[in-house]
């Protein structure tokens, strides 16, 4: 006997990612999903971007790692609340982890929830969060070639973040034919290109995300 | 690796499926995958025989319909299969198409033992 299912694979994850996005929505806090590979930067960015952004946006971050709280300690540092998701080799967050750490927050107090991915360019994709955005972060020194070989997170994020433009001589990185191809997989793409390092190029990107931040919280003031 | 994720997915779509029946042996499961998805086929059946195992799906044959990525031009309105994930027009070379097919990751259908009622 055959059964007609039609279900989603990923409508358990769905479903969640809803529950989780209707309590952001609540409040208005503006959530973003920071994708990348082991290495890339991600977390050096967003300490770079917390010390932009503190005074202005209220932000809690919320560390997605697969055994250790290593970003978490990093982030504690510049003072913001954080919560650290150990999936405990799952190769990528999901959005029943991230359900259960949204108790530990005000979210009445908070401008932006930074979710900090498992480092990986494929498996985070596939799982929504309840975030407003995904945000992939590339390291020039990963090479050119990664957006074509991985194009559903560039597909699917609204902004690419180029870090380590600071090294890019020493690299044989065609800029222009990554920034070709990362348009050509997603036109409407933001891409910035910054050193957290240097913290060149980051005040653009803290700017571009202020006001998306802002968008939001406009929507808050005008309930 | 996220394919034991999806499965896990999957066997939780089968319990659901036929937990009040009769036949409790499953004896086919069809998934359909979209070529813009990051499942890997070879990964999904791995996944499938480990979540099998000792349970009334092992032995169960795993069919996986590949639906491959087609497009449309937002602005000529061009369609068709969109090779290696170019988003660039074939017809007029612009950028802007929306995704018709490819995105697909659902289990369609269950084969179960038995002829029911």
């Amino acid at each position: 006997m055959e059964i007609k299912v039609n279900t989603g694979i990923l409508s358990a994850n769905e479903q969640k990612a809803v529950e989780n996005r209707s309590l952001f929505e609540k409040d208005r806090v503006f959530t973003i999903n920071i994708m990348g590979s082991p290495g890339s930067g991600k977390t050096t960015v967003l300490e770079k971007t917390i010390d932009i952004l503190t005074g202005t946006v209220r932000l809690a971050v919320i560390e997605g790692d697969i055994y250790t709280s290593k970003d978490a300690r990093r982030i504690e540092k510049h003072g913001v609340p954080v919560e650290q998701i150990n999936t405990g080799g799952a190769c990528h967050l999901d959005a029943k982890m991230v359900s259960g750490v949204l108790n530990k927050f005000d979210l009445t107090g908070l401008d932006l929830m930074i979710i900090e991915n498992v480092g990986n360019l494929v498996c985070p994709v596939e799982f929504d969060l309840g975030e407003d955005l995904k945000i992939a972060v590339l390291s020039i020194t990963e090479g050119d070639d990664k957006p074509m070989k991985y194009p559903l997170l560039f597909r699917e994020s609204g902004a690419v973040i180029l870090n380590k433009m600071d090294i890019l001589e020493f690299t044989d990185v065609d800029l222009q034919a990554l920034r070709q191809d990362i348009y050509i997989i997603n036109p409407d793409i933001k891409i910035f290109e910054v050193s957290a390092r240097t913290g060149q190029g980051i005040d653009q990107w803290a700017d571009w995300l202020t006001d998306r931040v802002n968008n939001k919280l406009k929507e808050k003031t005008a309930k | 690796m996220h394919e034991m994720a999806l499965m896990a997915g999957v066997f939780d779509i089968i319990r659901e499926n036929t937990e009040d029946l009769p036949e409790k042996n499953v004896t086919r499961v069809t998934l359909v995958v979209g070529e813009m998805t990051n499942a890997v086929p070879e990964a999904l059946e791995a996944a499938f025989e480990v979540y099998a195992k000792g349970t009334p799906v092992e032995g169960a044959e795993l069919v996986i319909k590949n639906v491959p990525l087609m497009a449309k031009c937002r602005g000529c309105g061009w369609e068709g299969k969109t090779e290696k994930h170019v988003f660039m027009c074939p017809g007029c070379s612009s950028l802007g198409m929306e995704v018709v097919s490819g995105r697909e990751l659902y289990v369609e259908s269950l084969e179960v033992d038995g002829d029911g009622d």
